[in-house]
């Protein structure tokens, strides 16, 4: 998602001496380092006021922009009419989704709930925008026409000025309002502490959209700067929101001017990167830049974050119901399950049905990982597919190109997502909440730009083929039945192993640590190490199942295994239960089934992943399965087993 | 000679321009319920916190058994047999009540987690045995039947007690319980007494910190009075009943002493 379509394209003609060059780099750097510090000021403003970073951020950048160009392009509207279209469109749909999904989420979900649910939001209304504009990619024409301004031999694109503008009025805007009228005050009063503001009769969910509204529309504006020297896709909001959630975390969040200057340093250096070593790794180095000021500083450059007393427990809302099945219906449920699972392909008609269900079972193994971390340690991971495609391109690049076994490619590649899993460790140990997210995504993102800029080893954007099948000792799994028995009995092996470990002593540390960290290293838990452990249990899972993967398709890409499916992956587990290990197969299910038995939905796929993962976290927490467990409790007893 | 389950030796924290904890020294000898009274502010739950390690003293140290705690993470000081339960109760809100119990005896596990994976049998048998164990201290608080429900759907007191249990399942030498009454309503106080005795008797020492006067006078052996950070009084409940600096801290700073 990141990456190639995002970047400013580069027009300027190469050597007319190495500082020309360098200062054409630079000032490319700064207008896209324009765009990244707008964006991060909505992060900063929205954060300032709930507590909260918003991911669907970067999808109102794009929005806005697509806007404009049905007004501008499609309706041939003046250029002044159709901006104001676009930005009252802009507002009216950033009012639309705030109050019906942000401020009731802000208002009763933990905070790491709603970091995943603006997740969501930004999946959503990327699936609303392929909807509306199809997946092609769009450039508005520049304001005051094509021709760039020439300056002592610097060529510089018109629109820049318009960029530069545009962000310069933004930021003064905006201070002016929080330091110069009522409303800011409010916001402030918000910020500081949001319930001795509601004691003020300061009313703080209007206040909350207020915040949310106000960052959509920076954020459009933003994008109808940048457009007209960039291209946009509905997907490229991702981009903007990795960029800009990195640039307000180099800045420090919530620090209005650690945002501008976060947004510009990190715009420039991945210009120079771009510029110097390759465009392929600019991501890598961007991200690079990122890790070493988390490192460094783990409040950014201009931290803004108020010290937290460690004896008060701050995350007071824990939303998600307890889901129990135990004794003999849970030994019952067990067999039959495992029984459903293998007579299906018995009574299944042969064909493309059963392929789904193999795919659907891969990628439970990797959602069966996410659980144990997500689910019961409760660590937020937004770069999983990362341990999917690191074990995914072992296993396929030691089996396709040196030949090994797929047996020692699997194990080799689950060997090294823990290695990389140890690696991250280090940079996350000291890492909680949103910092801690915000290094799972550059992790994701970071692979994200190694495999698609190793392209000698992975075939980079178009992907590795001609792997080969699974086969263990010359017993090749080449049929999909053959297939569908291997993963069956391993989930079934691996749902066993992990169900006796989660109700274990093992289980209740996870999730004590989920729950309370200080609470739990009171009575002996050390946080650090089962956190660390949970990460280990989830990067091989996720390594096997990147790596099945890879063997059952005969062929894998960067797309397959991205930043994406790590969303995909959040969806996936919130959607089946959390924390109940067998759930989340019905998510996955729900996720990869549907859109291939009703073909005509595929358009319509990003969308219902938005809108599946945005409602379970508002009205279904406890997800299908816990829902279903819950109620199925309930009908056979009124207390007692289930609960 | 007395054997001291915890010396606070010369304790002191300062945290921006406010002493929280002013030089403070007492002793809690082996076997004893020592209380710790004083003012909102007065430095009680602080002095817990760099007892047990969330915070690190300025100077001065504690001694648990002898052996010094400077330096130790939470984790070591629960390990070393110190527990401590938090002013506000701070039971697991994702488990059930016997689950949270169970979890108290972290430190005493035995079998591993992937003998939980394989199912072994020693792992099933130490399970069981842990919550039988679990399942009488709930018992002995009479929480029984809320068993299977939700920890958090308990009653303020009943999540209060439930703290306290689970803080005994990890077999704690030193008990330091911040504030076990406060949400308690009378009877539940009078239960908690029971059991805060019955806990001294069965010989783990303990230290709670505590407003209700009427529990702290009923079962304390010794009372530590603390006002701004400095320890102004120790003794029995009766002489500290009596003691004017006590009534100063309490009733207003002006009384003469």
């Amino acid at each position: 998602m990141a990456g190639e379509t995002g970047g400013i394209k580069n027009d300027g003609d190469r050597g007319t001496g190495d500082v020309i060059q360098a200062i054409q780099i630079v000032i490319g750097g700064l207008l896209q380092g324009a765009v990244f510090a707008v964006l991060a000021l909505g992060f900063s403003l929205v954060y300032r006021v709930t507590g909260v970073i918003n991911l669907s951020q970067g999808a109102f950048c794009v929005l806005g922009a697509l806007l404009m160009y049905t007004f501008q392009v499609s309706w041939g509207l003046p250029v002044a009419v159709a901006m104001l279209c676009a930005v009252l469109s802009t507002l009216a749909f950033g009012l639309v989704i705030g109050y019906t999904t942000f401020v009731p989420a802000v208002s009763r979900l933990p905070v790491s709930s709603i970091l995943v649910m603006t997740g969501g939001l930004l999946t959503l209304i990327q699936g609303v925008l392929l909807i509306g504009w199809s997946s092609q990619p769009y450039a508005l024409p520049p304001i005051s026409g094509e021709a760039p301004v020439q300056m002592l031999g610097i060529r510089v694109p018109t629109q820049g000025f318009w960029i530069v503008g545009t962000a310069a009025l933004i930021i003064l805007g905006l201070w002016y309002l929080l330091a110069r009228t009522g409303i800011g005050l409010a916001l402030r009063a918000c910020a500081e502490n949001r319930m001795a503001a509601r004691l003020m009769g300061i009313d703080v969910p209007l206040m909350t959209l207020f915040a949310f509204a106000l960052a959509a529309v920076i954020a459009g504006l933003g994008g109808i700067a940048v457009a007209p020297i960039t291209s946009l896709e509905f997907d490229t909001g991702g981009f903007f929101t990795n960029f800009g959630f990195i640039s307000v975390a180099i800045g420090g969040l919530g620090a209005f001017a650690g945002s501008v200057v976060g947004g510009f340093l990190l715009g420039v250096s991945e210009q120079l990167a771009a510029g110097y070593v390759s465009s392929l790794f600019a991501n890598g180095l961007a991200l690079a830049l990122l890790l070493a000021v988390l490192l460094w500083r783990p409040n950014g450059l201009f931290s803004a974050a108020p010290a937290r007393r460690q004896d008060v427990r701050d995350e007071q809302r824990i939303h998600r119901p307890i889901v129990r099945i135990e004794g003999w219906g849970g030994v019952a449920f067990a067999i039959l399950a495992s029984a459903f699972v293998l007579v299906l392909p018995m009574v299944l008609p042969p064909g493309g049905i059963l392929n789904s269900l193999v795919i659907t079972g891969i990628l439970f193994i990797a959602v069966l990982g996410l659980d144990v971390l997500m689910g019961f340690a409760g660590q937020v991971s937004l770069g999983h597919a990362g341990f999917m495609a690191i074990g995914g391109y072992a296993a396929a690049v030691l089996a396709t190109t040196y030949h090994w076994p797929p047996l020692a490619g699997i194990g080799a590649g689950m060997l090294l997502a823990l290695l990389c899993a140890l690696g991250l460790s280090l940079v996350t140990a000291r890492l909680r909440g949103h910092f801690l997210a915000l290094a799972t995504l550059a992790f994701g993102l970071v692979v994200d730009s190694l495999t698609v800029g190793l392209t000698n080893l992975t075939g980079g954007p178009s992907g590795l083929v001609g792997i080969p099948s699974f086969s263990v000792a010359g017993y090749s799994f080449g049929t999909a039945t053959r297939m569908y028995y291997l993963v069956a009995v391993l989930i079934i092996v691996l749902v066993a192993m992990l169900q006796g470990a989660m109700r274990s002593g093992f289980g209740r540390a996870l999730q004590a640590v989920r729950t309370d960290e200080t609470a739990a290293a009171a009575l002996g838990v050390d946080v650090a190490r089962y956190k660390l452990a949970a990460l280990c249990i989830a990067s091989m899972l996720a390594a096997l199942s990147g790596s099945l993967y890879a063997f059952d398709f005969h062929f894998l890409s960067p797309d397959m295994v991205g930043t994406t499916r790590s969303f995909e992956m959040i969806a996936m587990l919130v959607a089946g239960g959390e924390g109940t290990l067998i759930g989340p197969l019905l998510g996955v299910a729900l996720v990869t089934l549907v859109p291939t038995l009703f073909q005509p939905f595929a358009l319509y796929k990003t969308f219902a992943e938005g809108l599946v993962l945005v409602l379970c976290f508002l009205w279904l927490p406890e997800g299908m399965f816990g829902a279903a467990a819950v109620w199925f409790g309930r009908l056979i007893r009124r207390r007692g087993a289930v609960r | 000679m007395t054997e001291f389950a915890l010396e606070i030796d010369g304790l002191d924290k300062t945290f921006g321009g406010l002493h929280a904890v002013n030089r403070a020294s007492f002793t809690v000898p082996h076997g004893s319920l020592t209380a710790v009274i004083g003012p909102n502010g007065a430095g009680k739950t602080t002095l817990f916190n760099l007892v047990t390690g969330l915070y690190r003293a300025d100077s001065g140290e504690a001694r648990f058994y002898g052996v010094s705690l400077h330096d130790l993470t939470p984790v070591e000081v629960a390990a070393r047999g110190l527990i401590r339960t938090f002013q506000a109760a701070r039971i697991y809100p994702g488990m059930t009540a016997i689950e949270n119990v169970v979890a108290g005896a972290h430190l005493h596990l035995k079998t591993r987690a992937w003998q939980h994976m394989l199912w072994l049998g020693g792992a099933r048998s130490e399970e069981r045995a842990l919550t039988a164990r679990a399942d009488a201290l709930l018992d002995l608080v009479g929480l029984s039947a809320f068993r299977n429900v939700a920890a958090t759907e308990l009653p303020m007191g009943g999540q209060k007690l439930l703290e306290v249990v689970r803080a005994l399942m990890a077999r704690p030498r030193l008990l330091l319980l911040d504030e076990p009454a406060a949400g308690l309503n009378d009877a539940e106080t009078a239960d908690l007494a029971a059991l805060l005795r019955a806990v001294r008797d069965s010989g783990i020492s303990v230290v709670v910190v505590e407003h209700n006067m009427s529990l702290v006078m009923g079962v304390a052996d010794q009372v530590i009075v603390l006002d701004a950070g400095s320890v102004v009084a120790s003794g029995a409940p009766r002489d500290i009943q009596r003691d004017a600096r006590v009534i100063a801290a309490y009733v207003g700073g002006e009384v003469a002493s």
